[in-house]
């Protein structure tokens, strides 16, 4: 077993800083490191070992008056996940060594658990709030269990800090939180010289509901619907990693074959209609009325064929942890072929339409170019990453539902620039198309779609990950006793993709940046949390 | 006297009711593409009334220039199309008919336009401003070159309108000639330019940093807004007018003036749905694209204008 071998090279590799390591669930590696020689221990890992940081969370332990980081890194090539964590004396000033020089994509998560837990890095490149805005009183950390979810919060006001260009003729354009069109809310301060853009930083958070806290003792099947709720076009993915998760720490080991295969329907229309949203996008922005109408006409009809089978346009409450909440395929395969049939002829007489638009591919070539050095130092994942050069896919690395079993193909760019972005979600719609219909081919006719998954495992952990429209998703589940959620933390595709939307617009003009926001596509809901 | 007065007045009331529904014709053509129903071709009128009905919101830091904008940018558009008879029977009030005012009116309104978006402190209306007048002054030498060709032939000679309609009633037939047809083609560029649709602008977009023309007017609420709506589609109808009359003077001259009115509502569907097609096959273009936009339309004038007097 390749995580086996991994589990060894880490305990040697570590050596004397190991306080305790173990393998759960077949490839999820935890190893426990004092607080004193966590940064090197992980610089260990990342250096010595190919793999990415995923995902580096806080955890209050209490009663137990320790709260614990998670640095989770994830070895793609061999689908094995290793986690380093420590437990810190909780205290007034709890500081950590901050691992951001070296490895650049842990910037964020530090200051999320900074704003969440209270607790310092030490030398952290950027130590303003991430999370809390001006609203939001100093030294008030939510994921600290000493703080209720139904705390009402006084308001004050505070200047935000921005990164400000100096200069003859810089000038600084904000905007929102609230925008012109239908939807979510995120402020976005421009520097500009003229049109060109000198930098940018994006300020999220304005829809944070406080999930993750929400989650906490809560049973299992109500943080399902959490789970739901992450990020609207996403809710078959969020809940099907959740599920993942759940089933691991409920010991299920086997599901049925229609389940899964039922799991990768869903999902794939889910990405299909996801990625037939941003292509239409991306028309809109150019003013394309056209293909437009055709894009957003082709999701439409997924919707529809989502409501009709499950009753839901967005998928909702079809996920359950131990396979789908009712065989709604079954009977109902007519009418995805068909479905699929009309839209794959569609869809590529559109694409040749858009592709041979000189004006178009005009716009979208060479605009909001993300280099592949700045994309692997930032972590992206998805359709983002993939047009830069990280050939990653979950789907592939990871295997869940019957992705082992089928036959597909991720596709690889590197122009790294908004076409190549579009390009790579129009053969993920083909592949897309192709997966379902492969999926239908082989589900078995007989068994059911779900299975009893009875109590879950008290003070267990596991990961559950898939690869949602946008990326790869990681969500991370601690039980409690009695069914409950200890901890439950969500990291999206969006977190990982923000930075590198405010790194690819660089140099290019304010005119674009509508632009190249849409060829990333980010919720803010999904990252917000 | 009395009666170039009455004439002034018909024009003026016929060419306010007229002017908006060329833009619902647009937005109509628009939506069927999208195979959707699309709003009624009248619903730009609805949408006046209902801005006429509504409060003004006005931004603390506006000061007196914010609230007479749009009154100058309306009755300068208005005064413009007054210069223009939409048909040969109206002509005949001469008080300042002058093919160069026209382009002075325009500007007139347009600072008053482009000083407002500073006005309000908004960032998205100095933005606008500043790209707004770019645009039109990257497409005023074209539109210059135009003029001056229509006005210099040697029968004319003169800026002066009644003037060029006396020729052109005389010689409608110069509409197929090589001169009429490539400045055609250059106004049509300077149409949509000036009247802000795509490629140049996008009229109907939401995204704030994209926009052009509605960036400058986007404080704008209630009956402001209604007279630079108003103004727009007058504007706009003034370079229709421009095209269909002095360019394409096909049916100019019938004799009967409602014959002529109806003769002159054809051409002017005939050029919407021009742009309407244009719009509908192109895509906005980057900001620094439109000087070559501009450009092209100024070199197809120029030539048009060396077809005319050179090449004779």
């Amino acid at each position: 077993m390749v995580s086996e071998a991994i589990f060894e090279t880490i305990n040697r590799l570590l050596n004397t800083l190991v306080a305790d390591s173990k393998l759960l669930n077949e490839n999820e590696i935890y190893t426990e490191v004092s607080p004193e020689n966590i940064k090197a221990a992980c610089l260990n890992i990342y250096t010595n070992i190919d793999c990415v940081l995923i995902d580096l969370f806080g955890n209050d332990i209490s009663p137990a008056d320790k709260l614990q980081v998670y640095y989770t890194f994830a070895v793609r090539s061999s689908n094995t996940l290793i986690t380093l964590y420590t437990n810190i004396e909780k205290a007034d000033i709890m500081q950590l060594e901050s691992i951001s020089n070296e490895i650049p994509s842990a910037a964020f998560y530090e200051r999320e658990i900074q704003d969440m837990y209270g607790l310092q890095f030490n030398a952290i490149p950027d130590s303003r709030e991430l999370v809390h805005h001006g609203n939001f009183p100093l030294k008030v950390h939510p994921l600290r269990k000493d703080f209720k979810a139904d705390t009402r919060l006084d308001f004050v006001k505070r200047e935000q800090e921005f990164i400000s260009v100096q200069g003859k003729g810089v000038f600084e354009v904000p905007v929102g939180p609230v925008h012109a069109g239908i939807i979510e809310p995120g402020h976005f301060r421009f520097s500009v010289a003229g049109e060109p853009i000198i930098n940018l930083e994006a300020k999220l958070y304005y829809v944070h509901r406080g999930l993750e806290k929400l989650s906490e003792n809560e049973n299992y099947m109500k943080v399902l619907l959490f789970a739901e709720r992450i990020s609207g076009d996403e809710t078959f993915t969020n809940s099907l990693a959740y599920c993942q998760a759940i089933e691991k720490l409920s010991g299920i080991t086997y599901l049925p074959e229609r389940a899964l295969y039922s799991r990768v329907v869903f999902a794939e229309l889910e990405r299909i209609c996801a990625h037939l949203g941003d292509i239409s996008g991306l028309c809109v922005d150019t003013a394309y009325i056209f293909p437009a109408g055709q894009f957003a006409m082709l999701r439409r009809w997924i919707l529809i064929l989502c409501e009709q089978l499950t009753g839901s346009r967005f998928l909702r409450n079809s996920n359950k942890p131990g396979g789908l909440r009712r065989d709604f395929i079954r009977s109902n395969e007519k009418i995805i072929h068909e479905c699929m049939d009309k839209l794959e002829k569609e869809f590529a007489e559109t694409v040749t339409i858009i592709k041979n638009n000189g004006m178009f591919i005009d716009r979208v070539e060479h605009t909001g170019i993300l280099t592949n050095e700045m994309a692997v130092d930032l972590n992206v994942v998805g359709p983002g990453g993939r047009a830069s050069g990280i050939k990653t896919d979950v789907r592939k690395e990871f295997p869940y539902a019957a992705y082992q079993k089928l036959k597909f193909n991720i596709p690889e760019h590197s122009n790294c620039d908004v076409n190549c972005r579009m390009n790579v979600k129009i053969e993920e719609v083909q592949e897309s198309i192709s997966l379902i219909r492969q999926a239908l081919e082989k589900m078995p006719e007989e068994g059911t779609v779900s299975v009893e998954i009875g109590e879950l495992k008290p003070h267990a952990f596991a990961f559950g990950m898939t690869e949602a429209p946008r990326g790869e998703n990681v969500h991370f589940v601690m039980t409690g006793e009695n069914n409950t959620i200890l901890r439950y933390k969500v990291r999206t595709p969006s977190f990982c993709n923000w930075p590198a939307l405010c790194h690819a617009v660089k140099t290019n003009t304010l005119t674009d940046f509508p632009l190249i926001n849409k060829s990333f596509n980010l919720s803010y809901a999904g990252n917000d949390l | 006297m009395l009666e170039s007065i009455l004439k002034l007045i018909l024009q003026i009331l016929i060419t306010l009711l007229i002017a908006p529904f060329f833009t619902g014709v647009i937005r109509k053509m628009k939506a069927r593409v999208q195979h959707r129903v699309g709003a009624s071709v009248i619903q730009p009128y609805y949408d006046l009334i209902k801005l006429f009905k509504k409060d003004l919101v006005v931004s603390e830091t506006a000061s007196w220039i914010y609230n007479l904008a749009p009154y100058v940018y309306f009755i300068s558009s208005v005064a413009a199309i007054s210069c223009l008879p939409i048909v040969h029977g109206l002509t005949g009030f001469s008080f300042y008919t002058d093919l160069l005012i026209i382009v002075y009116l325009f500007v007139a309104g347009r600072i008053f336009m482009a000083l407002a978006g500073l006005d309000t402190g908004s960032t998205f209306g100095g933005m606008g401003s500043s790209r707004e007048l770019l645009v039109s002054a990257l497409v005023e030498p074209a539109l210059f070159i135009v003029i001056i060709t229509v006005s210099a032939r040697a029968e004319v000679a003169s800026t002066n309108v009644p003037a060029i309609y006396e020729f052109l009633a005389g010689n409608t037939e110069t509409a197929f000639t090589p001169m009429n047809i490539l400045l055609s083609a250059s106004m049509l560029m300077i149409l949509i330019a000036e009247s802000s649709r795509i490629p140049v602008d996008d009229p109907s977009t939401h995204l704030e940093l994209t926009m052009v023309h509605e960036a400058m007017v986007l404080e704008y609420s209630g009956r402001h807004l209604a007279f630079i709506e108003m103004g727009s589609y007058i504007k706009q109808l003034v370079f229709m007018t421009f095209m269909a009359n002095i360019l394409i003077p096909v049916g100019f001259n019938v004799g009967n003036t409602f014959l002529e009115f109806g003769i002159y509502l054809v051409k002017v569907l005939v050029i919407t749905i021009l742009v309407g097609v244009v719009e509908l096959n192109t895509v906005k273009f980057r900001l620094y694209s439109i000087p070559n936009f501009a450009v092209i339309a100024l070199v197809i004038s120029i030539l048009g204008f060396l077809t005319g007097f050179i090449l004779k």
